[in-house]
């Protein structure tokens, strides 16, 4: 009997188990731990997306079509324009579900932080500010980035939470506008720096220090540096010389410099781990144990000697390099009169059959002394102080301010060894600012972008100027997705 | 250790164990009870052992479930239940996709309840097996959640029904209709294998059995880097015109320079990898005591090594039961089966790489010559790969009899836990050292009351009452760490800092700590059921109603609980109205109904929308953080699971007649059923634009319907030793499945390269149909001047002719249709014994009927441009990559550069009927026991037996053995041969 009793009042008990493997909505929001979580948890998720099958880099280098890919099909297919070919790799491309893991999260942050102020009182008014502010940011960033992959996106501001709806693609310069905005809203209330007495953000952020911070979150500089970037896409120039022109201001608030050639491509230098110049990166950081075998360029272009490698799965021939490298004394690359190279920072074994491009080779432990483990803990970059200032120069030639394009383009060119930029000699100033763009950036996800404003301010390749009036430049949208949202429409020109 | 020592010490344990028993046993104890106990009581220990079921004759429930006795089956040297049962019971299909001693293998009853995507729903497809009443628990599935690949779940993943031992078992019934399983509730919703072990008797018995076998080494026809050449070499002169046919194209070096004799000299890796397996098992039990009190006790060892690859499997079991009765209404009872199975496992490159988690450069395969091969496998011994489990089950058991009413209470525990150490040296992986931990239990624990009341009214009635309740705790959990780069090959494991005033403390010594990766994980399921059950017999008529209640805590708070009824009604015609006919010795008509619920595997199900942490992308599934900071966000890798979710539950409409002629010379058993599975949760593609890969909805449903049919006749009955007898018995199942549901009352969906439709079988293939190959370009069909294209690419000349079904000049996924079935139609198995004297002639037949392959194998040949020299599991090539397999001449020689991928294997190109038969075991024995009655031995009886396995197969499949295909259906050339064996046996009775 009294067992029977037991058995009637414990049976309740007994079957409420809370997961050790998943939190759920009751245990969630309460505290500061939680919001730090779900901020992270969006920076995660955007570093996911971008590193997923490297994405980053099959969009903004691969597809540019300079690289060579020797073994890898579905590399090829993207090289061709090939986007509907059925690989793996090509099949994750096409699908955005990651990016709108990144928006989702960030609306259900955005519409759930209120709770944790209600129930934590560590948790402050600026620590509040500062976190709506960086997922505002990433939020808005996520659909510029959408934006350029495939156009028109469904805009979705709100996480539907449980009670989703498919949408119908939103027209990109209506998203393109809103994130503007967003991301000038989300710049007002941005620190220059954490936990590093900015007034903007009082006392260690989420008690860590500095050093935890630098480079892994996004400040008001690369807020800034992200408009201009979204203004330059728009082709709206002025905008795009303002906002660079505030980054270009500013940078010595937030700790920022220019890098060396040196630290750019040493192996533990610029792209190595984290720091306060990747203006706005995503880190794989070697102590946190988050070095990785994939996300990451290394992956596609080291191969033998650097790692145990023997085909790189993308590289440019010699050819390629030296139409681009072709000025004495580029410390990134050149050869001498004898035709050698003079340095190998940026391209190793080159007289070999595959030149190794091994601008990025942060193997392990930032060290290239042990080939035999392909492990990087390079950082995704974005953009940094250089690219901002050549994308100032772009803006300024458009806009024929020609001797202000002109010095930001010698910033770079004196940084890397170069001679100033020579008027007579030099040709067409908007050349050379991408020419310069494409030498400084190779490897970095934005050739491709680079080529399509490119061909909008010059207009002089029928065949791109074609793909981009047909919308060839937009990415496919991804089969599956279209069957699970009866709203959508497929790109034309992919139809 | 050496085989013949496990059996010295076999021995010895086994005299040790029985002297001391005899001491303290029989002088005081039994002695004693022989005095006070009735002579019947013996009759009474053993039947309260019997399971929850009645022994009454209650003609709902079906004669006989499997086609071979026991002592049929426990000739068969089998490692695992699966093997034992394979082609024995109707109904029960058995997938044994490798003959590697110990793997994983699959059993469905009355066919499969989900689409199988992956090893998750495989899991959730298997039947119940309950040995002695206790429920065995298997791993769970979350393990998968870390891995990238799931060839193999992480840990010893060795099959953990390898731990029955034939010898001590009893009987085998496979319930598989509402009559049987009801009782055993949700866990029992993919039907029961209810296995009792042999009771004691209270004669002092001892029993022997053991055998020695040897599995025969396959004969396959090698080739080397010149055959794969001038293979390759057909489409170069097809295609290109300088042997090149990009500029980019690289032509691998292993197969390009033909002076390289390690591949273009004598393919002979055979001689390393396969060899004659040598294979024993022996089984003694001794069982004595008195009527009051007694045991028995059973230890066996067994040993079976592979054919190929230096795979193998040692199993120490030993068995224990103990019946007291200290009063004379109470009984205690007591189980224990104690396994522990090492398994060595086999050298897939594929298998190491996916537990690795890192490719190293695939650009040269292993070398097909012996010299390199042999020596690339001596680099193994200076690592380590063991693979432990340890399997404890157990119950103990009090029972009060009070005559008509009895109670039982008992408790029972069953608990597995396995081992994985490995550590791989350098040389394996482009000098990069590995080791890896693993250590998971799965725990099961059961307390368990019922009391039954079994009144014998009169002549004409009697009723059943049982009322029970069922509390039972599952808890799983497992750590696993794994590290590369050891500062050695000779430290070769994860050493951890332990000096607490080190402030190393704790971290890793001999390797990285940037590159040690740490997981712990543990869930729990808990269920408490309550039921009742009342049969009642009117002569020839049977009424049984089972009502239960279930809950688990896996279901949601607002959906805990789950009713089901079950009602069987039983009808003996023979006895109601044959009773004088000679013809019909047995006529039983029984109809049973009921409902089952269906258990969630996953906790996730219960919280409704929850968070975790997971930034994972591609390659890089165990992401829990960024900037070394844990993250929380909503799970949109694993999908979207909102509240209201109900249980799944499964239906189950069974007819069946038992048949009995001619004095039961003939009898058969005939079951039509109609098995639905409802209100399953289903992942639909869906949200992407809210980040979730699918949202899980309930409302699947799957139907199977299928007949089971046992018929078995003594041809030649055997009326004198001099005669030659012959008994026959064929099992048969026909089953069909069809999606009945799906959720959102959907018509159709696409997951993962699997069409699911609304009417159509859940196992189909979703292919293009081949019809041949455009000669050149201008055959491409044009429509309005712009050529027909697959998924937007332009068709070529060399590209296959995909049938357009839908007539829009473009193939895509609209011009695939569901084609053939991953599983058999028709399953069956066909015994004969022959007796002739003291001889016995067994012959075992096995065959399935309707299904088809995709002979992946074959197509990932042929796509050799895709697969080579990419770091990429596509483009790892294990050394039988060197062995001849399939039928080149049947495949037309598309250009494989193609970006349409010829070659694809989602096309009927390479579906293939894998239909079979195999004569499975021929036995041959001989009983001693007259000439041992003439010699006046001890011995009671002694039966000497030879068998043959595995014989032949016939098969119009081109691959190799069609059973090696697992669940996909697609053949990748994994499956280990299951190999032919000859063993010699004998079985003694003292």
């Amino acid at each position: 009997m009294f067992l029977g009793v037991w058995l009637f009042t414990g049976c309740k008990k007994m079957l409420d188990v809370d997961s050790t493997r998943l939190v759920n909505e009751e245990h969630m929001w309460v505290s500061m731990e939680d919001s730090r979580a779900a901020l992270i948890g969006v920076y995660g998720l955007t570093r996911a997306a971008l590193a997923d099958n490297n994405a980053y880099w099959l969009y903004g280098d691969v597809r540019a079509g300079e690289f060579k890919a020797p073994t890898r099909q579905d590399l090829k297919a993207i090289i061709f324009n090939d986007l509907t070919a059925s690989y793996p790799s090509m099949e994750a491309l096409t699908d955005w579900r990651r990016w709108y893991a990144v928006v989702n999260a960030a609306n259900i942050f955005l519409e759930r932080i209120h709770e944790v102020k209600e129930n934590d009182d560590r948790y402050t008014d600026n620590n509040m500010t500062v976190d709506i502010a960086q997922i505002r940011f990433l939020r808005a960033f996520a659909y510029f980035y959408m934006v350029r992959i495939w156009g028109d996106v469904p805009l979705i501001t709100s996480s539907y939470d449980g009670n989703f709806e498919n949408k119908p693609r939103d027209n990109q310069d209506k998203i393109l506008t809103w994130a503007e905005q967003e991301m000038l809203a989300a710049a007002v209330d941005l620190p220059f720096r954490y936990s590093s007495g900015d007034e903007q953000q009082i006392g260690n952020y989420y008690n860590e220090d500095a050093t935890r911070w630098m480079g892994a979150l996004v400040r008001k500089t690369t807020a800034y540096a992200m408009l201009a970037h979204l203004a330059a896409w728009q082709g709206n120039y002025p905008e795009a010389a303002t906002y660079s022109k505030f980054v270009l201001e500013m940078y010595p608030v937030g700790g920022l410099g220019y890098t060396e050639t040196d630290d750019l491509t040493n192996a533990n230098g610029f792209f190595y781990n984290k720091r306060e110049n990747q203006l706005f990166g995503f880190n794989f950081d070697w102590g946190h144990i988050d070095a990785s075998f994939t996300g990451h360029l290394e992956e596609l272009t080291l191969a033998s000697p650097l790692v145990n490698k023997s085909v790189p799965d993308i590289y440019l021939t010699k050819d390629s390099i030296l139409s681009v490298f072709n000025e004495l004394g580029d410390e990134r690359f050149s050869l001498d009169t004898l035709g050698n190279p003079t340095t190998e920072n940026y391209f190793m074994n080159f007289n070999g059959k595959y030149p190794i491009f091994s601008k990025i080779k942060c193997i392990m432990g930032g060290s290239t002394a042990d080939p035999n483990f392909r492990t990087f803990s390079s950082a995704i970059v974005l953009t940094r102080l250089e690219d901002i200032t050549l994308l100032r120069a772009e803006a300024l030639a458009v806009l024929g301010e020609r001797s202000g394009a002109i010095e930001n383009l010698n910033v770079i060119r004196e940084l890397r060894g170069l001679e100033n930029f020579n008027e007579a000699t030099g040709g067409n100033l908007i050349d050379a600012i991408f020419k310069e763009r494409k030498r400084e950036l190779m490897g970095e996800g934005q050739r491709w972008y680079d080529l399509v404003r490119y061909n909008r301010i010059r207009n002089n390749n029928p065949a791109f100027t074609k793909l981009i009036n047909e919308g060839g430049i937009y990415w496919p949208i991804n089969r599956s997705l279209l069957s699970q949202n009866d709203q959508l429409e497929q790109n034309a020109y992919w139809k | 250790m050496p085989k013949n020592l496990h059996v010295k010490w076999l021995y010895q344990t086994m005299a040790v164990f029985y002297c001391s028993f005899l001491l303290t046993w029989s002088d005081g104890y039994a002695q004693t009870a022989q005095d006070s106990i009735p002579a019947d009581s013996t009759e009474t220990i053993t039947d309260s052992l019997q399971e929850k079921q009645p022994k009454i004759d209650f003609t709902d429930l079906p004669k006989k479930t499997v086609g071979a006795s026991v002592k049929e089956l426990s000739v068969f040297p089998a490692v695992s239940l699966q093997q034992s049962l394979k082609g024995q019971v109707p109904g029960l299909y058995i997938q044994e996709s490798s003959g590697e001693p110990g793997t994983i293998q699959q059993m469905y009853i009355r066919g499969v309840p989900m689409p199988l995507f992956s090893a998750k729903e495989v899991y959730q497809s298997q039947p119940l097996v309950v040995l002695d009443g206790i429920p065995l628990i298997g791993e769970h599935p979350f393990a998968y959640d870390i891995q990238q690949y799931d060839f193999n779940r992480i840990g010893p993943a060795t099959n953990l029904l390898t731990n029955i031992d034939m010898n001590n078992i009893a009987t085998v019934e496979v319930l598989k209709d509402m009559a049987g399983m009801a009782l055993y509730g949700p866990l029992a919703a993919n039907g029961v294998i209810l296995l009792t072990s042999k009771q004691v008797s209270s004669k002092l018995a001892i029993d022997a059995h053991a055998y020695f076998g040897v599995a025969q080494r396959p004969t396959v026809t090698t080739i080397n880097g010149e055959y794969e050449n001038n293979f390759r070499r057909q489409f170069y002169d097809l295609y290109t015109a300088t042997g090149k046919y990009s500029e980019d194209d690289v032509y691998p070096l292993y197969l390009s320079d033909s002076l390289n004799f390690d591949y273009y000299g004598p393919s002979n890796w055979t001689d390393t990898y396969y060899k004659n397996g040598l294979q024993h098992g022996v089984t003694a039990d001794i069982s004595g005591g008195g009527d009051r009190a007694n045991f028995r006790f059973s230890l066996g060892n067994l040993r079976q090594e592979g054919i190929a690859d230096g795979t193998g499997l040692n199993r120490y079991s030993a068995m224990f039961h103990v019946n007291m009765k200290p009063l004379k209404w109470l009984l205690f009872s007591a189980m224990i089966n104690g396994n522990r199975l090492d398994r060595q496992r086999n050298h897939n490159m594929r298998d190491r790489f996916a537990e690795v988690g890192y490719l190293p450069d695939l650009q040269a395969p292993l070398a097909p010559n012996n010299d390199i091969y042999s020596r690339y496998m001596l680099q193994y011994d200076n690592g380590f790969d063991n693979n432990y489990t340890n399997i404890i089950e157990g119950h103990a058991k009090l029972v009060a009899d009070f005559d008509k009413f009895k109670y039982t209470t008992q408790l029972v525990v069953d608990y597995n836990e396995g081992y994985r150490d490995i550590f791989y040296p350098r040389p394996l992986l482009d000098g990069n050292s590995y080791a890896s931990n693993y250590y998971g239990f799965s725990q099961r624990m059961i307390y368990e009351n019922f009391g039954s009341y079994d009144w014998n009214i009169n002549d004409h009635h009697h009723l059943y009452l049982q009322a029970g309740n069922i509390l039972q705790w599952d808890s799983y959990k497992y750590n696993y760490a794994y590290a590369y780069k050891g500062v050695n090959d000779f430290i070769k494991l994860n050493l951890l800092e332990s000096d607490p005033n080190n402030d190393n403390y704790l971290n890793p010594t001999a390797f990285p700590k940037q590159l040690v990766y740490k997981f712990l994980d543990r869930t729990k399921q808990n269920l408490v059921s309550f039921y009742g059950k009342a049969s009642y017999k009117y002569d020839a008529y049977t009424v049984s109603l089972l009502l239960r209640t279930d809950g688990s805590s896996n279901a949601q708070p607002t959906e805990r609980w789950l009713f089901t009824p079950a009602l069987s009604l039983g009808w003996d015609i023979k006895e109601a109205s044959l009773q004088e006919n000679k013809v019909w010795s047995t006529l039983n008509l029984r109809l049973n109904a009921g409902r089952l619920g269906r258990l969630n595997a996953y906790d996730n199900f219960s919280q409704g929308p929850s968070y975790t942490a997971d930034v994972t992308f591609t390659g890089n599934v165990t992401t829990p953080g960024y900037n070394g900071i844990a993250t929380l966000n909503r799970p949109y890798n694993f999908g979207w699971v909102g509240y209201g979710i109900p249980w799944a539950y499964t239906d189950q409409l069974d007819l069946g007649v038992d048949v009995g002629l001619l004095n039961d010379r003939i009898t058969a058993s005939i079951d039509g059923y109609i098995k639905e599975d409802k209100n399953q949760l289903l992942g639909i593609p869906a949200y992407a634009e809210y980040g979730y890969s699918r949202s899980y909805e309930p409302g699947m449903s799957v139907r199977n319907t299928g007949v089971d049919l046992l018929l078995s006749a003594a041809i030649l009955p055997k009326t004198s030793p001099r005669n030659l007898g012959w008994s026959a018995s064929l099992n048969l199942n026909f089953n069909q499945n069809k999606l009945t549901a799906l959720p959102r009352g959907l018509e159709e969906l696409v997951i993962d390269n699997r069409l699911l439709r609304v009417g159509a079988p859940i196992d189909q293939y979703w292919l293009l149909t081949n019809d041949g190959m455009y000669q050149a370009d201008e055959e491409v069909p044009q429509v309005d001047g712009v050529a027909q294209t697959y998924n937007g690419i332009t068709l070529h000349g060399g590209d296959p002719i995909w049938r357009d079904l839908n007539g829009d000049n473009r193939i895509n996924d609209e011009d695939k249709s569901l084609q053939g079935n991953i599983f058999p139609k028709v399953v069956g198995g066909f015994n004969n014994q022959f007796s002739y004297g003291n001889w016995s002639l067994g012959l075992n037949f096995y065959f399935n009927l309707g299904r088809k392959i995709i002979n992946e194998e074959m197509a990932n040949r042929f796509d050799f441009v895709n697969r080579e020299g990419t770091i990429n599991m596509s483009s790892v090539k294990e050394i039988t990559f060197w062995e001849k397999r399939g039928d080149y001449n049947k495949y037309p020689l598309y250009n494989p550069w193609s970006t349409v991928i010829p070659y694809r294997n989602e096309q009927d190109l390479f579906l293939e009927n894998g239909s079979f038969l195999k004569l499975r075991t021929i036995s041959l024995g001989y009983d001693l026991s007259d000439w041992l009655k003439q010699m006046s031995s001890k011995v009671k009886r002694i039966y000497v037996y030879g068998t043959v396995n595995n014989v032949f197969t016939v098969s119009p499949y081109s691959g190799r053995d069609p059973e090696l295909v697992n669940y996909t259906g697609y053949d990748a050339g994994y499956g280990m041969a299951i190999p032919r064996t000859y063993t010699l046996g004998f079985k003694m009775d003292l």
